[in-house]
C-alpha cells in the first residue's frame, strides 16, 4: 500500500498498476458504502442533529393509498396573489393531513395553464371518504370589503325577464286556483304535482303545526284571520317567495308562554292558537335572484391564511358566544389597512362563501384582532373556532380526480415485481457468462456494483418508487448491459485482429465509448422530457431510467474497465471467448 | 457477410406492409382510450362472498335500484368486467365522492346480510364481503390536459433527437449530410411507433386493451430505445467512413451493419429476457406496458438494422442521380 500522506512531499508518481489498485480500492469502498445504505436495517446517519431515516420510498401503487387532485377556484383573486393563495391552501391541507396522522404525506401545488391545482398523496390511507372529509371540511374564511363597482340595479333586460317570469307565474297560479276551487278534495294531489316548494311538495303541501311568528306576515294573516278549518283561500296570497294557495287543515289551542331559541332573545308567542295548514307555492323571481348579496363584496387579500389563532369568547354586553380571531404579522398589517380604508363602512366576514357577520368599522384596528359575531350557539362557536385553528382555506377547492389503491393490491405488486426483477437479472447474468465467459462474469460483477449504487441513489435522493419507476430501473439494467456488450464486441474484434490483450481492452473501450455516449444521451433526452412533462407516474419512470443510465455509463467505463484490466495479463483465448489467430488482420 | 443493404427492397416491402396494416387498423378501429384520457371512474372490487354475484346481478344493482341517489344519468353507461376469480371491474362516468360512498354502501348492503352491524373500516377482524382494491375517478378536464401534454412530449422528443443526431454526426457530412442520419433515425422510430400502436389497436379491438398513461410512457421509451439502437449502427458507419475512404458507400454501410449485428441482437436478447420475465411474473397492472416495450424492443432492433441504414444508401443514390 502506498503511503498516501507522503505523496506530496516526495512527488510520488503512481504507475499504471498502482492506479489500477487505487481504482479497485475506490470501487470496493463505493460498493461497501452503497451496500450500507442499501441494507434494510442500515445505519441512520445523524446529520446536523437530525436523525434521517434512509429507506426506499414506495409510491402509492406499491403500498396502497390515496391520490387526490384538487382544483383551486382563484377566479376572485387578482392574478398576482393567486400563487400565494394556493400556497396557503397547500399549507392548510398539510396541517390538516398531519393532524390526520398520515406518514409521509405529499401535498404539492401545480399550475397547469391558467389552472391551479393542489395534489395530495396519502400513503397508507385507504378510507378515502374520511380523508376527503377531513380535507374538504376545512372552512373557507374571507374578509371582504364592499365593492363600489358591483351591480346594484337590474339591467332593463333582467327587469323584463323578471317581470315576464312573474306574470307567467301568476297566470299558472290562477289556473291552479281555479282547478282547486272546482275540486277542493284534490288539493294534496295537485300540490304534489304542481307545488314549487320542495319541502312540502312530497307531503301534499302539508306544513305541519305552527303558531304565529313562524311564517311571513301575509301568510299568517291569511291562515289565522281569513280561513276557517277545511277552507281553501279564494284568492292568491302573494309573499316574497311567490303565490300561495293555502288550505287550513286544523286548529288547536296551546298554552301561552315564551318560545326560546338558544342564543336568541326569548320571543313572545302571538295568541294562543296553533294551526295546521297546507299550501301550494308557485315561485316568483325577485331582485335577489339576479343580484346576489355575496357578489357585492370584493377580495381584500385577508383570508384564513393569515390567521394565527381563534378562540371562543362571550360578548361583554350580550353574553352571546363569539369567535375571536388573532392574525399574524402579515394579517395584522392587512387588517389595519382594510379597517383604515373602510371607517364607517361594513367589512364582511364570509365563511364558506356566506356572510356570517357584517360589522361596521368604527376606527382603524392596528392590533390584528377581529371577532365574528353571528347567530350561533356555544357548540357551533366552539366547532368553528376549532376548525379555524386547524386552518381556514384562503380559496375554495374542488376535488377533480381521485385514485385509491387498496393495500393488498400494492403488496401483490411489490412481491411480483421484485420476483420478476430477480428472475430477469439472473437470466441476464446467465446469458452474459455463457456468451462472453470471463468478461461476462466481470460484467455481472460490475452490474452488481451498479445495482448497489443505483439503489443507494434511490434511497438517498430519495426517489419515490412506483410500478413504472421499477420498470424504468429494470430497463436501465438492460441499458447497462448494452454498454458492456458494446465494449466486449469491440474488444473481441480487436483480439481477432491479433492485437495483444491489454491493447485490445484499451481500444475496445475507446471505440465503444462514442456509441455508448451518443446512444445514452438520446435516451437521456427522452428521460428529461418525460420528467419535465409527465405526471407523477411517468416522472418516476423518467427519473429512475435517467439515473440508471447515468450510473450505467459510469459503471461501464470505470468499473467494468478496471475489472478487465486486473485480468489483462491472463491471456488465455478461451476465457475471452476468442480464437486467437495471429494472421487475421484487417 | 450478410447482404443486408443489397436486399433492402425485401425489408422495405415487409416494413411497408406492416406499417400500412397498422395505419389501416388505427384508422378503422383506432385506439381504446382509458379513463386517463377521457375522464371517468374505474372501480375494482374483490368479493369475499361465496359464490360471487354474477355480472347481471351487479348490473341490475347499479341500474335498476331506485331507492338510492345513484342514478343512471349520473353513472352513464356502466361497464362490468370480471377480473380473476373473485374480482370485478366497473367503469362509468366521473362521479363525486358522495356517490362513490353510496355505491360502496349499496354493494355492502346487498352482499352482506349483517350490514350495517359490520361496517367497512371500524371492525378490523371481520372479513368484509367486499374489498375495494382500486378506485380512480378522473375529471374530463384532466384527461384532455393529459392528451395535450402527451402529444407535446412525443413531438418534443422527436425534435430534440433529430437535433442531437445532426449535431453528433456533424463531422460526417459526405456523402450523406448529417441531418439525414437524424431523419433516418426518426423514420425508423416512426416505423416502430406506428407498428406498436397498430398492434395495440388490434388488441384494443379484439381484447379490449386500453391505452393509458403507461402506454404513452412505453411509446416514449421505445423512442429512446430505438434511437439508441440506430445510433450504434450509424456510429460504426461514421467510423468506417474514415477508415475506408474511397470505398463504395453501400459496401461501407453494409459492412457496418454486419459488424454491429451481433451486438444489436445480444442487446435485444438481454433486454427481452428482462421484459419477458417482468411480463410473465410481474404485476398485472404493468403487463400491457411491458407488452408494448417488448413489441418496441423487437421492431426497434429490426428497424435499426434493416431500415435505418439502408435508408442512408437510398438517399446517397438519389442524390447521385
Amino acid at each position: 500500500m502506498p503511503n498516501y500522506s507522503s505523496q506530496k512531499a516526495y512527488t510520488f508518481k503512481m504507475g499504471p498498476r498502482q492506479k489500477l489498485w487505487g481504482a479497485i480500492f475506490l470501487i470496493i469502498i463505493l460498493a461497501f458504502l452503497a451496500g450500507l445504505v442499501d441494507w434494510p436495517k442500515g445505519p441512520e446517519p445523524v446529520i446536523g442533529g437530525i436523525r434521517r431515516e434512509i429507506k426506499i420510498h414506495l409510491g402509492l401503487d406499491l403500498q396502497g393509498g390515496t391520490h387526490l387532485v384538487y382544483q383551486a377556484d382563484v377566479a376572485d383573486i387578482p392574478a398576482k396573489d393567486q400563487g400565494s393563495a394556493v400556497e396557503g391552501v397547500r399549507d392548510v391541507i398539510e396541517r390538516r393531513v398531519n393532524v390526520f396522522g398520515v406518514s409521509e404525506p405529499i401535498v404539492q401545488t401545480a399550475k397547469v395553464g391558467e389552472v391551479w391545482r393542489v395534489i395530495v398523496e396519502l400513503p397508507g390511507v385507504t378510507d378515502v371518504g374520511e380523508a376527503i372529509q377531513m380535507i374538504g371540511e376545512t372552512p373557507l374564511l374571507e374578509f371582504k370589503e364592499y365593492d363600489p363597482n358591483a351591480q346594484t340595479e337590474l339591467t332593463s333586460e333582467q327587469r323584463y325577464e323578471m317581470e315576464s317570469y312573474n306574470t307567467d307565474a301568476k297566470k299558472r297560479a290562477e289556473e291552479i286556483l281555479q282547478a282547486i276551487k272546482k275540486e277542493p278534495a284534490r288539493f294534496s294531489e295537485i300540490a304534489q304535482e304542481k307545488s314549487e316548494d320542495p319541502v312540502s311538495k312530497e307531503k301534499g303541501g302539508e306544513l305541519g303545526w305552527f303558531a304565529r311568528g313562524q311564517m311571513v306576515p301575509e301568510f299568517e294573516e291569511a291562515v289565522f284571520e281569513g280561513l276557517e278549518v277545511g277552507e281553501v283561500t279564494q284568492a292568491l296570497i302573494q309573499t316574497d317567495f311567490g303565490y300561495h294557495i293555502i288550505k287550513k287543515n286544523d286548529e288547536r289551542s296551546i298554552a301561552t308562554g315564551s318560545f326560546e331559541v338558544e342564543g336568541q332573545e326569548p320571543q313572545e308567542l302571538g295568541g294562543n292558537r296553533e294551526v295546521n295548514a297546507s299550501h301550494i307555492l308557485i315561485r316568483t323571481k325577485s331582485v335577489n335572484d339576479y343580484i346576489k348579496f355575496e357578489d357585492q363584496w370584493k377580495y381584500t387579500g385577508l383570508t384564513g391564511k393569515q390567521l394565527e389563532t381563534s378562540r371562543v369568547e362571550f360578548g361583554q354586553n350580550t353574553g352571546a358566544a363569539e369567535v375571536s380571531l388573532l392574525f399574524n404579522d402579515e394579517g395584522k398589517d392587512l387588517f389595519a389597512k382594510i379597517t383604515e380604508q373602510n371607517v364607517g363602512n361594513q367589512v364582511g366576514i364570509f365563511l364558506d362563501g356566506f356572510p356570517v357577520s357584517l360589522p361596521t368599522v368604527q376606527e382603524k384596528i392596528p392590533n390584528g384582532k377581529a371577532r365574528i359575531t353571528g347567530t350561533f350557539n356555544l357548540t357551533e362557536a366552539k366547532e368553528l373556532a376549532m376548525r379555524l385553528n386547524a386552518g381556514a382555506l384562503p380559496v375554495p377547492i374542488n376535488l377533480v380526480s381521485q385514485q385509491n389503491i387498496g393495500p393488498s393490491l400494492g403488496k401483490i405488486s411489490v412481491e411480483k415485481s421484485f420476483l420478476a426483477g430477480i428472475i430477469g437479472i439472473l437470466l441476464i447474468a446467465l446469458f452474459m457468462i455463457i456468451y462472453y465467459r470471463l468478461p461476462g462474469l466481470l460484467a455481472v460483477l460490475a452490474l452488481g456494483v451498479y445495482g448497489l449504487l443505483v439503489l443507494a441513489l434511490f434511497k438517498l435522493i430519495p426517489v419515490t418508487l412506483t410500478l413504472a419507476g421499477v420498470a424504468g430501473f429494470i430497463l436501465s439494467i438492460g441499458m447497462a448491459v448494452d454498454a458492456n456488450v458494446l465494449i466486449f464486441e469491440r474488444m473481441k474484434e480487436e483480439l481477432r485482429a491479433g492485437k495483444p490483450l491489454d491493447l485490445a481492452i484499451h481500444e475496445g473501450f475507446k471505440r465503444a465509448w462514442t456509441s455508448i455516449r451518443d446512444g445514452n444521451i438520446s435516451t437521456l433526452i427522452t428521460c428529461f422530457i418525460l420528467y419535465w412533462f409527465g405526471t407523477s407516474m411517468i416522472r418516476g419512470f423518467g427519473l429512475t431510467l435517467g439515473l440508471g443510465i447515468i450510473v450505467s455509463m459510469f459503471s461501464a467505463i470505470l468499473i467494468t474497465k478496471t475489472f478487465l484490466k486486473v485480468f489483462e495479463r491472463v491471456d488465455i483465448g478461451w476465457l475471452w471467448g476468442v480464437k486467437r489467430n495471429e494472421n487475421t488482420r484487417l | 457477410m450478410l447482404n443486408i443493404i443489397q436486399n433492402r427492397k425485401t425489408y422495405f416491402t415487409i416494413s411497408s406492409i406492416l406499417v400500412a396494416l397498422s395505419i389501416a387498423s388505427l384508422l378503422i378501429w383506432g385506439l381504446v382510450p382509458a379513463i386517463d384520457f377521457t375522464g371517468g371512474t374505474l372501480m375494482e372490487i374483490e368479493f369475499n362472498t361465496e359464490p360471487i354475484p354474477n355480472i347481471q346481478e351487479i348490473r341490475n344493482l347499479f341500474i335498476v335500484n331506485k331507492d338510492t341517489q345513484v342514478s343512471k344519468e349520473e353513472l352513464g353507461e356502466v361497464r362490468v368486467q370480471p377480473i380473476g376469480e373473485k374480482g370485478m371491474l366497473f367503469r362509468f362516468k366521473p362521479i363525486s365522492e358522495d356517490t362513490h360512498q353510496e355505491i360502496l354502501t349499496l354493494l355492502h348492503e346487498n352482499f352482506n346480510p349483517d350490514y350495517p352491524t359490520t361496517t367497512a373500516t371500524t371492525t378490523p377482524n371481520v372479513i368484509l364481503p367486499i374489498e375495494e382494491l382500486k378506485y380512480e375517478s378522473i375529471g374530463p378536464v384532466i384527461g384532455q390536459e393529459l392528451q395535450k401534454k402527451t402529444t407535446w412530449a412525443i413531438a418534443m422528443v422527436a425534435v430534440c433527437i433529430i437535433l442531437y443526431i445532426a449535431w453528433a454526426f456533424r463531422k460526417v457530412s459526405k456523402p450523406v449530410q448529417s441531418w439525414k442520419y437524424g431523419i433516418g433515425a426518426i423514420v425508423a422510430l416512426g416505423h416502430d411507433i406506428i407498428i406498436v400502436a397498430g398492434i395495440f389497436s388490434v388488441l384494443g379491438r379484439f381484447a379490449g386493451v386500453e391505452i393509458d398513461v403507461l402506454f404513452v410512457t412505453a411509446l416514449l421509451t421505445i423512442l429512446g430505445y430505438s434511437v439508441n439502437d440506430t445510433i450504434v449502427v450509424y456510429d460504426r458507419t461514421r467510423e468506417n467512413l474514415h477508415r475506408y475512404q474511397g470505398f463504395d458507400f453501400e459496401d461501407i454501410v453494409n459492412r457496418s451493419v454486419n459488424e454491429t449485428i451481433v451486438r444489436s441482437l445480444n442487446t435485444s436478447i438481454t433486454t427481452l429476457l428482462v421484459l419477458f420475465s417482468v411480463y410473465l411474473f410481474g404485476g398485472a397492472s404493468i403487463r400491457n406496458f411491458v407488452l408494448a416495450l417488448i413489441c418496441g424492443a423487437f421492431v426497434g432492433t429490426y428497424s435499426s438494422i434493416f431500415i435505418a441504414s439502408p435508408l442512408l444508401v437510398v438517399w446517397q443514390k438519389l442524390r447521385r442521380r
